[in-house]
């Protein structure tokens, strides 16, 4: 499966949660959330993003509806489940000590 | 995981399992408007619509690869997988027919027999003897008397238990008719020895077992079953045998059986058969001992040594010249077939091997044929385990078919094998395929799947795709790499069968041998029947010659009929032993007098069996009692004892008589008869009248009859005439001496079909594999051969150059299998008969046949090359 090389594993899971966490949304504009929210930084190719969020339904934290969107056409809208809340709690906290970690390392004085 | 996980999952799970289309077609939707949307978005930028339908696509990278990745994030993906690919395989087989039989059929030549003859080799080699503690059983060659059973048991500090058996037909006068049984004679010993308990009643004791004990008896499963309609209150009633009655204490379970034996009862020697108990004379009885634990057979060979050297130094007439080596009871008992089955499974093994190769070659032909298919597939986006699965699935479905239709015809192979039934497997009643067997055969024929269509599959997965879609219908030479592999798979294949097919040529070669040995006598129109006069009645001389000359008497004044008798008939394997003193020679000590075998006769015995007669006369009925004592003697023995002498005119004597001595004037020689098998050659006999004899035991006999033709209608006549002089002499044994000799020849002939089916199937199979590797070859080389005629090449060089491949092929093949032949036909030696394991002849039959074989297996496929049109061919690509 293609993965964003930059992305460390596992953070694209958290990320995607935690843009369906905000409101239930498409594949579509999960992609282009992901895109503004991070400024360009976080490519993710959208070969790479529907695997994903399938995998993340198959896990049960994310399910899927079909809808009829503003646009009057049919698409399949994402929400987070009470167990992907959990999750995302669980990832963010992770990351947060593991990103704290990181940058006290980087910020320590050479000597 | 926890409950709450599962709620979530399940559902989505089998909706992807059963409503798979529903799933797969949402999945379509979902990406084409992702491309969809993106399009739009960059048509709002102001790209035109083909070039910003062409950026979405871009980006998203291969719809159908992305649609498998996340069809892929399902987890009952497996699943589904295993079904498709098991369709699709079907399919693919459905529309290859030719290919799917290939491949089914090496696969069950290759697996069936070796499951049929795995299954003999498990019954008769590898499944344990039914006794208890069989690995602490030993015997040993040579037999013993009742006297010294009593002497080793008594002396040996290493055995538990050790007894003996001797069988002996009785007659059983309980049914409508006098019916001849075994009877064992034994001692209480054997069954402890054995370990095995009766199932009703008890065993025979030592109480019982005592010169003038009760008579008692022990009936085997089998006699109790049919004769005795399993009677569940048997023990304690009484069945009648040779006049006695004997009363019923035991009934041993349906598994027990006597080594070697098939006996319907056992009786206590010393109640039966007193005197031959007391005489130390004859060793008539096969021995079985139980090692004492922590006993090894060395230990127990020391200690036999011992009490071989004491036995022999007090009793050196009997006793001398011992030399008692105890062997496991299970090599003794499967030793005499060990040799052919050793062959036969190596066969086997060739076979499956073949097999194999041939099913690898088949599967990395059809490989490469598809390798387009495949590569076509990775591109649109097949993930490389996925293609890798399917590759195997297809090959163990194919391994498991062959496996299917194998078994069958494994079941089938048992049968005919055990129909056959070579002599020494005659106590395998009971052979029947067992789930080790069958699990035998499944596993033998999935790991085939799995190794042979593991190699193909990874060759295409690791395929580069724009490397073959380029390379597609340029292939001008070669083909892949895999072809040098399928080539030296054929190289293997011809080298095995060629082993195979020496190792039948020379057992046909010894057969043929074999059957040109003049057996000493003309068996056409002879029948034998053998008949044991009771001990009961008569137990005198003066009574049994009395019988035998009424007998013969009568049977001579039936029309065109000639009868004598003969106390055993050749080919039979048993004989009397004495040994043999001469009148006017030196005395040699006790224990080192020659061996002789001995037969009494009355009436013409040599002319009805046609016996030539070499010097002197034959016996005649003159030859009486109270005449003087005549012998005639065959040709070994005057070779062997009267070398440059007239033995006319000598006389000879047995050198352990009691009492007077009694000279017997030699009066003729006869012509050798084989009396053991023709593979093996007369031993020295002494012919003496039954009228002269002073042996009462010399009780049993066979009365020989040459009939005016092979028609059997004069056998009742016969059996009737027997029956007017004593109603109550039981005659189940009616034999014609042509059934005997093609008897005596049964095993080898079998020996020699099975390996014959072997190495033929082999050869098919490597006619099968080489026509594939060739064809093959030629279908790969078209275009290259196309290319050849049109610059002018004549079809003759084609057909050159497509036969010298083969030829190639074949002259290195034969070369490793000579080299093979040579190592490995030596280990047969035991199954030859006047061939040498490398006779040349034999050797240069098989290369010739060998490569006749292979280069026709060539030529279709070279004829067909010489045929290619050069136009078509070179647009067919």
């Amino acid at each position: 499966m293609s993965k964003p090389s930059d992305l460390v594993q596992g953070t694209l899971d958290m990320l995607l949660l935690k843009i369906l966490a905000l409101e239930p949304m498409n594949g579509f504009a999960v992609s282009q959330r992901l895109k503004q929210v991070s400024g360009d930084v976080l490519q993710v190719s959208d070969g790479s993003l529907y695997p994903a969020l399938h995998k993340l339904e198959q896990e049960g934290w994310i399910t899927a509806e079909w809808k009829t969107s503003e646009k009057g056409r049919r698409a399949k809208y994402y929400s987070l489940t009470r167990l992907g809340r959990r999750q995302l709690e669980r990832e963010a906290d992770k990351w947060g000590r593991l990103s704290g970690a990181i940058s006290r390392v980087v910020k320590l004085k050479e000597a | 995981m926890r409950p709450e996980h599962w709620l979530y999952t399940i559902p989505l799970r089998l909706r992807s399992l059963f409503r798979r289309t529903q799933a797969d077609q949402e999945l379509d939707d979902e990406l084409r408007d992702h491309v969809e949307r993106k399009t739009e978005e960059y048509v709002g930028k102001g790209l035109t619509p083909q070039e910003a339908r062409r950026r979405a696509q871009l980006e998203m990278g291969g719809v159908e690869k992305r649609k498998e990745e996340c069809r892929e994030t399902r987890g009952v993906n497996w699943l589904q997988d295993l079904l498709q690919d098991l369709r699709y395989g079907l399919r693919m087989l459905r529309k290859s027919p030719g290919f799917a039989t290939a491949a089914i059929l090496t696969l069950a030549l290759g697996i069936g027999p070796n499951t049929a003859i795995f299954t003999v080799i498990d019954a008769v080699l590898l499944r344990p003897l039914p006794y208890g503690n069989p690995q602490e059983l030993v015997t040993w060659r040579g037999n013993e008397s009742q006297l010294d059973i009593d002497d080793i048991r008594s002396q040996s500090t290493f055995f538990s238990a050790g007894g003996g058996v001797n069988p002996e037909v009785l007659t059983y006068t309980g049914g409508a008719e006098p019916l001849g049984i075994h009877a064992g004679y034994v001692d209480a010993g054997l069954f402890q020895a054995l370990g095995v308990s009766p199932m009703l009643g008890r065993a025979l004791s030592p109480e019982e077992d005592r010169f003038g004990g009760p008579r008692v008896v022990v009936l085997a499963y089998r006699f109790w079953r049919e004769y005795l309609d399993s009677d569940p209150n048997i023990v304690g009633k009484t069945i009648g045998l040779d006049e006695n009655r004997y009363t019923v204490i035991g009934v041993m379970p349906a598994s027990f059986a006597v080594p070697q034996y098939d006996l319907d009862l056992f009786v206590s020697l010393r109640v039966v058969y007193a005197e031959a108990a007391r005489y130390r004379g004859v060793h008539f009885m096969n021995t079985y001992w139980r090692l004492k634990p922590g006993i090894t057979l060395s230990q127990a060979a020391v200690g036999m040594s011992t009490i071989d050297a004491r036995l022999a130094a007090d009793y050196p007439g009997e006793e001398k010249g011992r030399h008692t080596v105890p062997v496991p009871l299970q090599q003794s008992v499967t030793g005499d077939v060990r040799p052919a089955l050793f062959v036969l499974s190596a066969a086997v093994w060739a076979v499956l091997l073949i097999a194999c190769a041939n099913f690898a070659g088949l599967l990395m032909a059809r490989a490469s044929a598809r390798r387009r298919e495949m590569v076509i597939r990775a591109a649109l986006g097949g993930g490389r385990r996925r293609l890798i699965r399917q590759a195997l699935t297809e090959s163990t479905l194919l391994a498991v078919l062959g496996g299917a239709v194998a078994l069958p015809l494994a079941a089938l192979c048992v049968r005919i094998l055990v129909a056959a039934k070579p002599a020494a497997l005659a106590h395998l009643n009971e052979i029947s395929m067992d789930p080790t067997v069958i699990v035998f055969g499944l596993v033998v024929s999935l790991l085939t799947g799995l190794i042979f269509g593991l190699a193909p599959a990874w060759s295409v997965s690791r395929a580069d795709v724009t490397d073959t879609l380029k390379q597609e219908g340029r292939t001008a030479t070669a083909g892949p790499a895999g072809h040098n592999f399928r080539k030296a798979l054929v190289v293997v294949e011809i080298a095995v069968a060629l082993v195979l097919l020496v190792g039948t040529g020379l057992l046909i070669k010894s057969f043929a041998r074999l059957r040109t040995v003049d057996p000493g006598f003309d068996p056409a129109h002879v029948i034998a029947i053998n008949v044991q006069l009771p001990n009961t009645r008569y137990a005198e001389i003066p009574k049994q010659i009395e019988f035998r000359r009424e007998l013969l008497d009568r049977l001579n004044s039936l029309p065109r009929t000639q009868a004598a008798m003969v106390g055993d008939i050749p080919l039979n394997g048993s004989e009397v032993t004495h040994s043999l003193a001469f009148e006017g020679r030196p005395p040699v000590a006790e224990g080192d007098e020659p061996e002789v075998d001995t037969f009494c006769v009355m009436g013409d015995y040599f002319s009805v069996m046609r016996v030539a007669l070499r010097a002197g006369r034959t016996l005649t009925p003159m030859d009486r009692e109270n005449r003087p004592l005549v012998a005639v003697i065959n040709e070994a023995l005057a070779r062997k004892f009267f070398a440059g002498q007239d033995p006319i005119g000598q006389r000879i004597r047995w050198a352990r008589e009691t009492g007077p001595p009694r000279w017997m004037t030699i009066v003729g020689v006869a012509a050798d008869v084989k009396q053991y098998s023709l593979a093996e050659p007369a031993y020295p006999a002494v012919f003496t009248p039954f009228a002269q004899t002073n042996e009462a035991w010399r009780r049993w006999m066979s009365v020989v009859v040459r009939m005016p033709d092979s028609s059997a209608s004069l056998i009742p006549a016969v059996k009737h005439q027997i029956w007017a002089l004593d109603s109550l002499i039981p005659l189940n044994r009616v034999q014609s001496m042509d059934e005997l000799l093609g008897l005596s020849l049964a095993e080898r002939q079998f020996n020699m079909s099975l390996l014959g089916l072997f190495a033929g199937l082999a050869m098919i199979l490597v006619a099968v594999g080489i026509y594939g590797v060739i064809s093959y070859s030629v279908s790969q080389r078209t275009h290259e051969v196309g290319i050849r005629i049109a610059v002018g090449a004549r079809r003759l060089d084609v057909l050159k150059l497509i036969m010298g491949q083969g030829a190639r092929l074949a002259a290195l093949g034969l070369t490793v299998g000579i080299l093979g032949a040579f190592a490995l036909t030596r280990l047969m030696t035991k199954l030859l008969f006047g061939v040498t394991p490398t006779d040349p002849v034999t050797f240069a039959a098989v290369v010739l046949l060998m490569m006749a074989v292979v280069l026709l297996a060539c030529f279709v496929p070279a004829r067909r090359a010489m045929r290619v049109d050069p136009m078509v061919a070179l647009r067919y690509e």
